[in-house]
């Protein structure tokens, strides 16, 4: 430590880092001026010059943060400097989409590739349910008895195995069933009871995709079981019609929202050579797109099973609007999105 | 990439585009639940007004009110969360009010992706599972008991992690911090010379401390001494200093506050410049380590 002691002659002559901060400060000041504007009112506010000076002010203060903490020990000035940096940056960073712009994306790019990237999930998802459905069909035939195990008596409503052919069909046709409540309101019954279903399938899969799995399938065994009683009656085609309306759109976004619980149980399954939580976030970003889908789906599911279901009567017309939709969404999903190289 | 102290709860070495760190003080849960409480107050409000409005009209009734009650609560919760966030850069009605904010943890700008995934994944953890509690008579004491251990196990999430992140921040890859405050005290260096005479200082009075304990005397000369007792810790500081330092020149009781002011801007031009030599020293133990080293 033979290095003199740099002695200050007189207050006029500051010490580097007080000079430092002397030459700097208006600028900073300024920046503080533009950016508590900005967090009031947005950016949308500014002129040409005041933006291009934001962006110019916020990096030269990033500048200064950087080079203070090499040269100056002034704590408060660091403080203010890293305050006033990350206010800065909040507001230079600020996500610069349009709601509109934002939900055009997400409809017309974001869900179809995320679709198309999730194969091996809408394949576990489908899978379920399928399972589910032949496991209960063939359960019924060894034993209709078992229709009592699967299917809770509030959902079945008379429409046991016991019941006559005759009931069955009216359950399929008659519209007065649920006159008294008016479609509406038994529509949005529909949509909130099966979103929490949906909801329940997902969230559930981050537990190692297992619960989602079982749930899925527990809804193909009651939809097999289901059938089952109407197939013994010989009402197979009709009722293919009466669930097809609202069903292919309805089981689909099940086994959607099984998909995107499968996304999330295949990242903490096999996260490959990221960590959990990193696997976990990656896969987030289609499962959250899928579970949209689902809600999407089952919002349509909901007006059709609740208006279209008891309107159209005809089991022709059933199986056309049923399959129609689902060819709908099918194309949508497949060659939406394409032109643009997929992030 | 980024790291936490435990002790400060803050969110250090955030790191933006322009590569120079940054730091985040993260958000209290408390302030979290208070932003929570009135987003839900503002809400639940929105919606009973047009309930109100539904009932006064006479359009509905019984039921079907109760169903429209659950379907606007649907479709007005989710998407005031997500947009709010969205238009205010990370900021509900109720987070503005409690100045807390989203940021992404990746030094990027917040995406929508992540908006609407923390916000999906709070519907998930929190507003379901309690309607259905409420809502829901017919369930059997295993499903509420599963339930119940669910809203817990997810409210207990972010105590158990440094980042104070719930499930839906982790997947979204966000956390909640407190709004950064500006305030830049003046200068103490470039303050008008306190003593007329003007205490002079040697290199081997500046060798002793460092810039823990120089930034300890900025603080304490930050605010000056109003009462006796105060002066009293002055006096204290100022004598254990010239102890310490073994300063040459007698500094009469009533020059001490001088006498520190000015200890403080050579010290500081003395440590600024052996920083600059890349000699930084931490504090007063900075003689042992470059001995042990």
């Amino acid at each position: 430590m033979t290095d003199p002691a740099q002695t200050p002659d007189n207050v006029s002559d500051p010490i580097r880092s007080a000079r430092f901060r002397q030459e700097r400060e208006p600028g900073w000041r300024r920046l503080e001026d533009l950016i508590t504007r900005a967090e009031k009112g947005g950016v949308h506010g500014f002129s040409y010059q005041e933006a291009l000076e934001l962006s110019s002010l916020y990096r030269q203060a990033m500048n200064s943060l950087s080079v203070a903490r090499a040269i100056s020990m002034d704590k408060a000035l660091l403080t203010y400097l890293d305050r006033l940096c990350a206010r800065a940056y909040l507001v230079v960073y600020a996500p610069q989409e349009s709601v509109r712009g934002a939900l055009t994306r997400l409809f017309t790019q974001s869900i179809p590739q995320a679709v198309r990237r999730s194969g091996l999930a809408l394949f576990i998802g489908f899978l379920a349910m399928l399972l589910g459905g032949f496991t209960g069909y063939a359960l019924f035939q060894q034993d209709p008895s078992w229709y009592f195990t699967f299917v809770p008596a509030e959902l079945a409503d008379g429409r046991t195995p016991e019941a006559s052919a005759d009931y069955l069909r009216s359950t399929l046709y008659d519209t007065s069933v649920r006159s008294g409540e008016g479609l509406g309101v038994f529509a949005s019954f529909l949509f909130s009871h099966n979103t929490q279903i949906a909801i329940l399938i997902f969230a559930l899969g981050v537990f190692a995709m297992l619960p989602s799995f079982v749930l899925t399938f527990y809804n193909g065994v009651l939809l097999g079981a289901f059938s089952a009683t109407f197939i013994d009656a010989g009402l197979g085609y009709d009722v293919l019609g009466w669930l097809s309306i609202h069903g292919v759109t309805e089981l689909s976004a099940i086994c959607v929202a099984c998909a995107g619980g499968a996304k999330l149980g295949l990242a903490v399954l096999m996260p490959g050579n990221r960590t959990r939580r990193a696997a976990l976030h990656h896969n987030g970003r289609d499962a959250v797109k899928l579970m949209i889908l689902a809600g999407l789906m089952l919002i349509v599911a909901a007006l059709v099973e609740g208006f279209l279901r008891q309107l159209v009567q005809s089991t022709e017309w059933r199986l056309a609007i049923g399959w129609g939709l689902g060819l709908m969404w099918l194309a949508w999903l497949m060659l939406a999105g394409r032109e643009g190289a997929a992030r | 990439m980024t790291t936490t102290s435990p002790a400060k709860r803050r969110l250090e070495n955030y790191l933006p585009p322009e590569g120079v760190p940054i730091m985040f003080d993260l958000a209290s849960l408390g302030t979290r639940l208070g932003a929570q409480i009135v987003d839900v107050l503002i809400t639940f409000g929105g919606v009973f007004v047009v309930i109100l409005l539904v009932v006064w009209s006479g359009l509905l009734a019984g039921s079907a009110l109760v169903t429209l009650f659950l379907l606007l609560v649907f479709f007005v919760r989710i998407p005031y969360y997500i947009f709010s966030e969205l238009v205010w850069n990370g900021r509900t009605l109720g987070k503005r009010i409690t100045k807390i904010r989203v940021i992404s943890t990746d030094g990027r700008r917040l995406t929508p992706h992540q908006i609407t995934a923390r916000n999906l994944m709070k519907e998930i953890e929190v507003f379901t599972p309690i309607t259905t509690l409420i809502g829901a008579s017919a369930m059997t004491g295993l499903e509420q008991t599963v339930l119940i251990l669910w809203v817990l196990l997810v409210l207990i999430i972010p105590f158990t992690n440094r980042r104070r992140q719930r499930l839906g921040d982790m997947i979204a890859g966000t956390v909640v911090v407190d709004q950064p405050k500006t305030t830049l005290l003046p200068d103490l260096a470039t303050a008008p010379l306190a003593s007329s005479r003007g205490y002079e200082f040697h290199p081997e009075h500046l060798e002793i401390y460092g810039r823990f304990e120089l930034q300890t005397l900025e603080t304490i000369l930050r605010s000056p001494p109003k009462g006796p007792e105060e002066r009293k810790r002055v006096h204290d500081i100022a004598r254990t200093i010239i102890g310490k330092i073994g300063y040459h020149e007698k500094v009469p009781q009533n020059q001490e506050w001088e006498f520190l002011v000015d200890f403080y801007r050579y010290q500081r031009e003395y440590l600024e410049s052996r920083q600059l030599f890349g000699d930084a020293r931490e504090n007063k133990f900075h003689a042992d380590k470059t001995d042990d080293a």
